[in-house]
């Protein structure tokens, strides 16, 4: 339970770079899911697989939702994010670096179009396989392939234009 | 065969991954090596990725597997006053409650008894370090040369049950040897015995005697 909200809440997290909003979000998806239980087949994936299938959409629906109440992205809307890893080793500058370039990166993210940002989450940040990506996605495999191309070069150009540059 | 940029950006992830043939692979290393634009795309692509995933897990709010629990099974009850006193006293006499306080005052008693205090007549004294050490080490002695007796006595035993065995079988053994040889049709007589047969039954019975004079604690001591 809690490995499984810690995964859905970072995939929300990195979705809409807003930590009450993927909280809410994180909550609707187990809700949804223990509703929806009975209708789960094996056959169709794994259960995370089911699970992130069902954070999707309702990550989908979430994007539609608040489309106008949208304002353009701005650097100053990124959360701060309490990293957990390896942070002990690391200098309070080091540290201040890493945070800042990975609040950069999860500012970039949100600029991307929902299809390219999806992509990329599960592939880069998730390290889902390409037929898990398509069975979450419910498109072919040149779909997914070619999604995560795109979103990572558009993400590169993003950053570029932030003037940031990824080490 | 040359490349164009928008092929280098279409198979992009693709050489990154390790996908392409070796063919391809080669065609698209000799565009980037001269190309401006596409060197520098390359570059920043894949160090996004290694950025990305090197990228650290968000910590999820500690309410939000509570949150998720409430909103999935409804809020959980909170009880106060005597309703939680009233479910405490239920909870004591619930039979899980039971069975770990009578373990645990088995173990008392079994641990109390092993240091040597007295459970009829306790006394402050006991509960004196110097004493629980003594009363230990006393306790610890008489176990143990309890436990060489009792060793020392079944082996007695067990030596005289051998032995039993052994004779039972040496006197089966001799009649009916000699019984088909002289008088078959004596063999059943079991009033009549051999002189030979004698002397080993009453050696039998004096062994039996020397052996359980040696073994008080089993034959309860009758034989001192």
């Amino acid at each position: 339970m809690r490995r499984h909200s810690r995964r859905i809440f970072n995939v929300c997290y990195r979705f809409v770079g807003n930590r009450t909003e993927a909280e809410d979000i994180s909550q609707e998806v187990f809700l949804r899911v223990y509703r929806t239980l009975g209708s789960y087949r094996s056959a169709h994936g794994g259960f995370a697989t089911w699970m992130t299938s069902v954070t999707r959409n309702l990550l989908i629906d979430h994007y539609r939702r608040t489309k106008r109440d949208r304002q353009t992205d701005s650097l100053d809307d990124a959360m701060p994010v309490v990293e957990n890893k390896e942070s002990a080793g690391r200098r309070p500058d080091q540290l201040a670096l890493v945070n800042e370039l990975g609040g950069q990166v999860q500012s970039a993210l949100t600029r991307l179009s929902p299809e390219l940002r999806e992509a990329v989450i599960l592939r880069d940040l998730q390290q889902l396989e390409y037929a898990e990506i398509q069975q979450v996605l419910a498109v072919p495999e040149g779909t997914v392939k070619s999604r995560i191309n795109r979103g990572r070069i558009e993400l590169a150009k993003i950053l570029q234009q932030m003037g940031v540059r990824p080490s | 065969m040359t490349w164009t940029c928008d092929q280098i950006e279409a198979q992009l992830s693709d050489y990154l991954e390790g996908l392409l043939q070796a063919q391809d692979r080669a065609a698209f290393e000799a565009h980037v090596e001269t190309c401006p634009e596409c060197a520098p795309l390359l570059a920043s692509v894949r160090s996004l990725i290694s950025e990305l995933q090197s990228m650290e897990e968000v910590e999820a709010p500690p309410r939000l597997v509570y949150s998720i629990l409430d909103k999935t099974l409804g809020p959980r009850e909170t009880v106060t006053g005597w309703q939680a006193f009233r479910k405490f006293l239920v909870g004591l006499a619930s039979p899980k409650f039971a069975y770990g306080a009578a373990s645990v005052m088995a173990t008392l008693i079994i641990l109390l008894s092993a240091s040597g205090i007295s459970l009829r007549k306790p006394k402050l004294a006991d509960l004196h370090p110097a004493n629980v050490y003594r009363n230990v080490d006393r306790q610890a002695h008489l176990g143990y040369a309890h436990f060489v007796r009792s060793v020392s006595d079944w082996r007695v035993v067990y030596e005289i049950q051998s032995r039993l065995r052994q004779d039972q079988n040496d006197l089966q053994v001799a009649p009916e040897e000699n019984a088909p040889k002289s008088e078959p049709d004596k063999r059943d007589d079991h009033t009549h015995v051999q002189p030979k047969q004698q002397n080993r039954a009453n050696e039998l019975a004096r062994q039996v005697e020397l052996l359980a004079a040696q073994c008080p604690v089993v034959l309860g001591r009758s034989y001192r």
